[in-house]
């Protein structure tokens, strides 16, 4: 789980910390201020140290090879056309530092490069152990639809996807190992979304609804079928207790009433001991928590917001335990001046 | 100002009716806050009305936008907010230097610790000539902005028209 980043010089970011908690976090800010950057670079850290522990069997992490894989993952996530282009923008050579706080024992990991940079970080901190779980991320689009094949064409050709759409690919292609916990955690999303989500043997991901008929995903509404990948990555184990999942835009393509279902199952999952981190531009789904949270079934999901504004050295955060906590709300302001006019040009 | 009676207050075209057992006033009009407190700091405001209650005190801000506009709704927390401020430091001022006796007397009341603040903002808007708005401004977004500008006076500010009181207030508008 992920406990705090520092960052500086990475991006549009000069200097930032940011603290997260166990259960709900929420990124806003207006476009073009790094929410996305700040979901993908734990990300993939943390999705880097979990592949390499699976390939390691048993061995600990070394620098030499931490140097290069972080580096291509990197890149692989953020697809820049260099490493170093992550680097802040500034005249002259700049360097990025990066530092990660996990609170998986041994874990953390500190690393920087140089504008000129490609092919290797440097490590300062190197972890004592490999992440155990891979987290898990999900972008503003679903991926049932383009599951098929995809996996295959990624790795087979060069083809300008992030690597974020490839590895959660990978976890929706897992196969099922439903337990107890699994189970009672599935089926109350199942529920919402009427049915199970079935990976047929031709490769094609079904709705398999309550009458036992199979309906094809791409004919399966959007919104729901956002719900059906938490389905099938809680069903193939992918987002257990102590897991994480970054997801960005939940919202994005759906209605006020997909919406609400989404809110709910986000908070359904922090509920059920996943850490959830996450970048909105939706106020009804800040509200929609907001209402829920005073629920006594969500009272103890831990929450933390961040709010990105545009400083005079570059973006900056502003953190609190409470929407209300952090500033700027741009989505607020920007309700209250369309009032405004509204009521010029209709009432004026 | 009114005493412990019955009593209406008329604030625009809205009566404001507060019944037995609760004092209610027209703040802006008391007569220190005219002749003194107005001026300081290069100009102090006001808030319309104050209302005390056993164990509340209540300060009221009115709006009319059927009437007048002179606040835009992006606008109008950030002016309710320095009202409610100016309005507190005001009372503290009134409490220790007022000559008006019952002004000096019922700001000491507001004071006493006995009594929360809450504050109300009382909106009454022009019917929505489009369904694609209730009311040209949404109250859950004006109460927002209002509770992150005033968290530290009243965490839970309310935003009220005449069909819709506040939770627990005694009063009636007409």
């Amino acid at each position: 789980m992920l406990e705090s980043i520092r960052v500086k010089d990475f991006t549009v970011f000069p200097d930032a910390e940011l603290n997260f908690v166990q259960g709900l976090n929420v990124i806003v800010g207006e476009n073009g201020l790094g929410k996305t950057h700040l979901l993908q670079l734990p990300y993939a850290v943390m999705a880097l140290s979990a592949e390499e522990g699976r390939r390691s069997k048993g061995r600990p992490p070394t620098k030499a090879l931490l140097q290069t894989r972080l580096a291509e993952k990197l890149k692989g996530v953020f697809r820049p056309e260099r490493l170093g282009r992550l680097a802040r923008r500034r005249k002259g050579r700049s360097r990025s530092d990066v530092e990660l706080k996990l609170t998986e024992p041994g874990t953390s990991i500190g690393f920087n490069f140089a504008s000129q940079n490609d092919s290797e970080v440097v490590i300062d901190r190197s972890p004592k152990r490999w992440c155990s779980q891979p987290p898990v991320f999900l972008p503003t689009r679903e991926l049932l639809t383009i599951y098929p094949g995809f996996v295959s064409l990624y790795d087979g050709y060069r083809v300008e996807f992030e690597e974020t759409w490839r590895d959660t690919c990978l976890l929706l292609g897992a196969p099922t190992v439903r337990g107890a916990r699994e189970h009672r955690a599935a089926s109350l999303l199942e529920a919402q979304i009427g049915g199970r989500v079935v990976l047929e043997r031709n490769g094609r991901f079904y709705l398999r609804q309550v009458g036992g008929s199979n309906m094809e995903m791409p004919l399966v509404a959007e919104g729901w079928r956002k719900l059906a990948m938490l389905v099938r990555l809680i069903a193939t184990g992918s987002l257990l207790d102590k897991g994480c999942l970054f997801w960005d835009e939940p919202e994005s393509n759906l209605n006020p009433r997909l919406i609400r279902e989404v809110a709910k199952a986000i908070l359904g999952i922090c509920r059920a001991g996943i850490q959830v981190v996450m970048a909105t531009h939706s106020l009804f789904l800040l509200r929609e928590f907001e209402v829920l949270l005073r629920r006594k079934e969500f009272k103890k999901v831990n929450q933390r917001y961040f709010a990105l504004r545009r400083g005079g050295d570059g973006v900056e955060v502003s953190q609190g335990d409470h929407v209300d906590d952090v500033d700027p709300l741009l989505l607020l302001d920007e309700e209250l001046k369309q009032s405004d006019r509204f009521l010029e040009e209709f009432q004026g | 100002m009114t005493g412990t009676d019955a009593t209406e207050i008329w604030e625009g075209s809205l009566a404001f009716s507060f019944p037995d057992g609760c004092t209610a006033t027209k703040y802006d009009e008391w007569a220190f806050y005219r002749r003194q407190f107005q001026s300081v700091a290069g100009g102090s405001k006001a808030v319309d009305l104050l209302c005390l209650t056993d164990d509340v005190a209540w300060l009221i801000e009115v709006k009319d936008y059927r009437q007048h506009r002179r606040t835009k709704p992006s606008c109008l927390s950030a002016e309710v907010a320095a009202k409610v401020r100016d309005t507190l430091s005001g009372l503290a001022a009134t409490g220790a230097n007022a000559n008006e006796r019952c002004e000096q007397a019922m700001a000491r009341q507001a004071l006493a610790t006995k009594r929360r603040w809450r504050v109300v903002l009382h909106l009454e808007q022009p019917a929505p000539p489009s369904r694609l708005r209730e009311s040209a401004v949404d109250p859950a977004h004006l109460k927002q902005a209002l509770k992150r500008a005033l968290k530290a006076i009243d965490a839970h500010p309310a935003v009220v028209d005449r069909g819709r009181p506040p939770a627990g207030a005694p009063w009636t508008v007409q």
